[in-house]
Parts: structure tokens; C-alpha cells; sequence
């Protein structure tokens, strides 16, 4: 017996690893939990068309949260209706993600668009997709 | 293997993230189970915590920087998280119940069971399950997963000389064990 422990990979998949073997099963199970941990931090998945109305309603003119929501409402877009609270948190993440930008203006927050916010809408009215994708998944990371 | 860490490294989506996490399950969740058997001897407890693993990965993906392999990377989330979890309370309290019950003789060991018992790989295996894990730990990945001290050092975070200092050790006590086992 010159070195027994040459032989430990045979002998351990002979003995303790010959019934062990990570299941299809927990491996659905990994998936499962990647995806809820998505769905939990993201709180609110939001619609493009939701995103790019929030950006076009700052086109022109700085607003307030409040104002931005009334403009939204005008415009039928009404995924904040009854749940205003979310309109800020997707204002709050584009912040975060340099789209936009605020002031404090006699105790008022402004959001206003950054030119990285221009561009991305400019970019969506030359109507590609692949920019809408990439505002989608910006967002969805920020709020990993 | 290169294109999934290039994948790893540049700014990735969720998509890519989960299709990363795929893939290495894929490649490594067996290897990452026995590891973590050998850390914890214990199967079921094994499969839940190779779970915790790939979703811990998962959620540290952002920080894998390529320094190190992907795969040494991966088996260093594990070797630690079986770490945490020997010195979890629960562990501890789990585990001395079971101490307990290794004391009092089993009578019901059949003679088939001690024939497999007396198998040179049994031996063996058990002679190495049977370390302190500090020896465990060094001689799984230096002569199951054939890992360089090197790449141990990386997984563990312990150095070169330590890791040689160890090995050494476990070799004898190794021996002295399996040369009672055929003495008997």
C-alpha cells in the first residue's frame, strides 16, 4: 500500500457518493427561488408604455410627483390609479439609474429628464425595440 | 468554460443570470454535493444546502470578478457556507442528539452490512469521513477533486504551508487508521 489515497475517487464514488447525485428536482427547486427573489424585490413590474408615458410627461417641463400622476391620468394611463404610492418608487429608480433628475423647489421635489433620459426617448420614437429592451431590463436590474 | 465566465463578467440581465446559474448546475451541482457531504455527512442535509448554494451564487454573481476560476469560485461560496452552517446553533444542537446515539451500540448490524464494512473502499472512505474536517476538508480537494494546493489555498483562503502542514498530518493519521482496520 504505497499511497491508499490514489485511490479515494474511486472509493468514494463506490461508497458514500454511489446513491447521491443532485436531482432534477432541486434543480427546479434553485429556479424556483431565483425567480421568486425577482419577483419579490422588483415589487411591481412595470409596463414599458407606463415607464415612457412617465418620461414623456416630464418632456417638456419639470413636474412634481403629483403632477406627473393627473398627467398620467389625462393620458388614460392608469397602472398607478388606486396605487400612487408605486409611481414614486419608479420615480425614486430612475433616479437612481441617472433618467431622471429632481430639485427641491420650495419644499416641492421636481423630477426632470436627464439627457440620458432624452435620449432614451428620443431613441424609442425612432421606434426600436431593441431600446425598449434595454429600458426594461435597466429598471428591472436597478431593482434587483 | 471561458464563454460562461466572459458571460459572468460583463454587465449581465436577469436572463443571463439565470441562465448562468443553469449552467453551472449543469456542470457542477454532483461535484458541489459530494463536497458538501464530506463537509456535513449527510445526504438530505447535503442536497439542501447545495440548494442554498447555487441560489447564494445567484444572488453574488455581480461580484465574481475574474481573478479566479468560476469554478474555484463557486466551491469557495461552498466550502463557506458549510462552514457557517457546522457552526450554526442549529448544527450544534442537532448534531450532539445524533453523538448521543453513536454511543450506544448498534445491535442490528447484520453480517452483510459488516462484509461491505470490511470492503477496502469502505475503509477507506469512512478512515477519511472520519477526519477532523480540517483534514477533510484538504485531503477531498487535493485527492478527489485533484485540486493543486494552489487552488485549495484560493477555496479556503488558507496558505500553501498550512494546507502542506495539514495534509502531512491527515496522511498519518490515515494510516495508523487503516492499518487497524486490518489488523482486526
Amino acid at each position: 500500500m504505497s499511497n491508499p489515497l490514489s485511490n479515494l475517487k474511486s472509493a468514494m464514488n463506490k461508497t458514500i457518493f454511489k446513491e447521491a447525485s443532485f436531482s432534477k428536482e432541486r434543480r427546479i427547486a434553485v429556479r424556483e427561488a431565483i425567480r421568486e427573489k425577482q419577483n419579490g424585490n422588483q415589487l411591481h413590474s412595470w409596463k414599458e408604455n407606463t415607464i415612457l408615458a412617465v418620461l414623456e410627461s416630464l418632456l417638456h417641463e419639470p413636474k412634481q410627483g403629483y403632477d406627473i400622476s393627473t398627467n398620467l391620468f389625462q393620458k388614460q394611463e392608469l397602472s398607478f390609479q388606486g396605487n400612487e404610492g408605486q409611481l414614486y418608487t419608479l420615480l425614486h429608480l430612475l433616479e437612481n439609474k441617472g433618467i431622471l433628475i429632481s430639485k427641491w423647489i420650495e419644499e416641492k421635489k421636481y423630477y426632470s429628464l436627464s439627457s440620458k433620459g432624452k435620449k432614451f426617448l428620443a431613441s424609442y420614437k425612432e421606434e426600436s425595440p431593441k431600446h425598449l429592451i434595454t429600458l426594461k431590463s435597466l429598471l428591472e436590474e436597478a431593482s434587483l | 468554460m471561458n464563454e460562461l465566465e466572459q458571460l459572468a463578467k460583463t454587465d449581465t440581465f436577469i436572463n443571463d443570470r439565470e441562465a448562468i446559474i443553469d449552467q453551472l448546475m449543469e456542470e457542477y451541482s454532483d461535484s458541489i454535493l459530494y463536497l458538501v457531504i464530506t463537509y456535513v455527512k449527510n445526504q438530505t442535509t447535503a442536497e439542501d444546502l447545495t440548494q442554498e448554494i447555487f441560489i447564494k451564487c445567484y444572488e453574488k454573481l455581480d461580484q465574481f470578478k475574474q481573478q479566479s476560476s468560476l469554478k474555484t469560485w463557486l466551491y469557495r461560496i461552498a466550502s463557506n457556507h458549510c462552514k457557517d452552517y457546522l457552526r450554526s446553533w442549529h448544527y450544534r444542537k442537532i448534531s450532539l442528539n445524533e453523538k448521543i446515539w453513536e454511543y450506544i451500540p448498534s445491535k442490528s448490524t447484520n453480517v452483510e452490512e459488516e462484509v461491505i464494512a470490511k470492503s477496502q473502499e469502505s475503509n477507506l472512505t469512512n478512515a477519511v469521513m472520519a477526519l477532523p474536517i480540517k483534514y477533510r476538508e484538504v485531503v477531498f480537494l487535493h485527492y478527489y477533486e485533484e485540486l493543486t494546493l494552489a487552488e485549495i489555498s484560493k477555496i479556503t483562503t488558507i496558505n500553501i504551508n498550512t494546507l502542506k502542514t495539514r495534509l502531512k498530518r491527515a496522511k498519518e493519521i490515515l494510516k495508523d487508521t487503516i492499518e487497524e482496520a486490518y489488523d482486526e
